[in-house]
């Protein structure tokens, strides 16, 4: 008697429940001997299937693969069953440091802390152990070649995204209005002895 | 800029902070380390603590308040010198000049692109928040490890670089050696055990660092023994009787 072979459905659903990681599709393809094609009909099926509104298990598309997470909808019971609290939420500075590796990076340190106008070494020190940040080789034009930020795979899953083109452009996030206004305030004769506004402190 | 004062009347001041939660010392003590960020510090939020803490019927109510406002200044001054602009020297040598408006304008403007982008970043993060994947972790075989060639060349950079040396243009001569620190701690120490506050009271910076190293330096030979009754206490120096 032989058994019979696992649908495309099941063979994904087995390989995913047990990564921590999104996994590539090629990844996926490889892992379980299907064709491209059988494995992207088959993530498409499973999608429906583990979609927020049908199941406590979903599957989301982000940092380049598929990655099996629970429902943020019963995130709460599952805080209480592994008797954690969910981490604390990064602060304004650590977010315009991501902001900068994810826009102008790879970039250096010194960099970031030119953007911000303030020293930024304990806040990239913090998202480094955090796994959101990661050295991405060297300024070797600079001296003594620094090491040059980038964001992380961690970074894409924790923000939701498949990839970074899927951020909005830089641009589009502040209004040509409000630029101009920034700089009639910085260059208009009665402003110069005026201080530009800086980072705001919490 | 020290908080030594704040040492002792506070050892009971616990605060609650979005990015700190402990004793307050111990706040002082990580941001003196550089482990965190002033700027990441709510000093509004700090000072409220403190005063919803307060106890003005307390015998050292003064003591506390003294304390406390001592250490809240300090933070305000470091905070305050944190968030101006640094001065970047030119590479020949000559302080930066100021910036022109136009440049001022356009890193303002530099500066509120990323802000927006935080704060998308803030939304993003907040959205995605309560998605937990898979606890299971599959431990890497060792026969199969990938190893990406750049991590490799970023290892071994950071292992055979030569760090760059710090700028000592603003430090004056060293005037003073350890060994004539040590022969200073050593005799003091003949009248029985001196506190390092008494012992560098009449020192400049450059003498009381090399003091501190002199000190160190005894201890490790055993000749003398620190005492530190608790983080960032009094510090006590004690001669070591040799075996007889």
């Amino acid at each position: 008697m032989s058994e019979r072979a696992p649908a495309p459905e099941h063979l994904l659903e087995a390989v995913l429940l047990v990564s921590a990681r999104p996994i590539r599709p090629a990844d996926l393809a490889s892992a379980t001997g299907l064709p491209p094609e059988a494995v992207e009909t088959a993530l498409a099926n499973l999608s429906e299937r583990y979609s927020p509104e049908t199941s406590g298990v979903v599957l989301r598309a982000v940092a380049g693969g598929y990655l099996f997470s629970t429902n943020p909808a019963c995130s709460v019971a599952v805080e209480r069953f592994r008797e954690e609290a969910r981490p604390a939420p990064l602060s304004g500075a650590a977010h315009e440091v991501l902001a900068c590796a994810l826009y102008l990076g790879p970039l250096t340190r010194g960099a970031v802390s030119r953007v911000r106008g303030v020293n930024s070494d304990a806040v990239v020190r913090n998202l480094l152990e955090r796994n959101l940040l990661a050295e991405a080789g060297a300024d070797r034009d600079a001296p003594g070649a620094p090491a040059l930020l980038a964001v992380t795979d961690e970074f894409l899953a924790a923000t939701d995204v498949a990839s970074r083109e899927d951020f909005p452009p830089l641009d589009s996030l502040v209004s040509r209005e409000e630029l101009d206004r920034v700089r009639e305030r910085l260059t208009s004769p009665e402003a110069t002895s005026e201080a530009p506004a800086g980072p705001e402190t919490t | 800029m020290t908080f030594e004062s704040a040492g002792r009347s506070l050892a009971d001041f616990t605060v609650e902070l979005d990015v700190y939660s402990g004793p307050y010392e111990w706040l002082l003590a990580l941001i003196l380390k550089d482990e965190l960020e002033i700027f990441e510090v709510p000093l509004r939020e700090l000072v409220g603590l403190y005063a919803g803490s307060r106890d003005p019927e307390s015998p050292n109510a003064l003591d506390r308040d003294t304390d406390f406002a001592g250490s809240a200044a300090a933070l305000i001054l470091l905070k305050s010198r944190t968030l101006s602009p640094a001065v970047e020297p030119e590479a020949d040598g000559e302080d930066a000049v100021a910036a022109s408006p136009e440049e001022l304008a356009e890193r303002l403007q530099e500066y509120l692109k990323v802000r927006r982008a935080a704060e998308d970043l803030r939304g993003r993060f907040a959205r995605a928040a309560g998605h937990y994947p898979s606890a299971h972790v599959v431990p890497p075989k060792p026969g199969r490890l990938r190893v990406a060639e750049d991590r490799v060349a970023l290892a071994a950079r950071r292992t055979f670089s030569r760090l760059l040396e710090p700028p000592v243009r603003h430090l004056g001569p060293i005037t003073v050696t350890v060994q004539e620190l040590v022969g200073l701690i050593r005799a003091s120490l003949l009248r029985g055990p001196v506190s390092f506050e008494d012992l560098t009271r009449n020192m400049d910076r450059l003498r009381s660092a090399v003091a501190f190293a002199a000190a160190l330096s005894l201890a490790q030979e055993g000749g003398v023994r620190l005492l530190q009754p608790e983080p960032l206490g009094a510090l006590t120096l004690e001669l070591v009787e040799p075996p007889r």
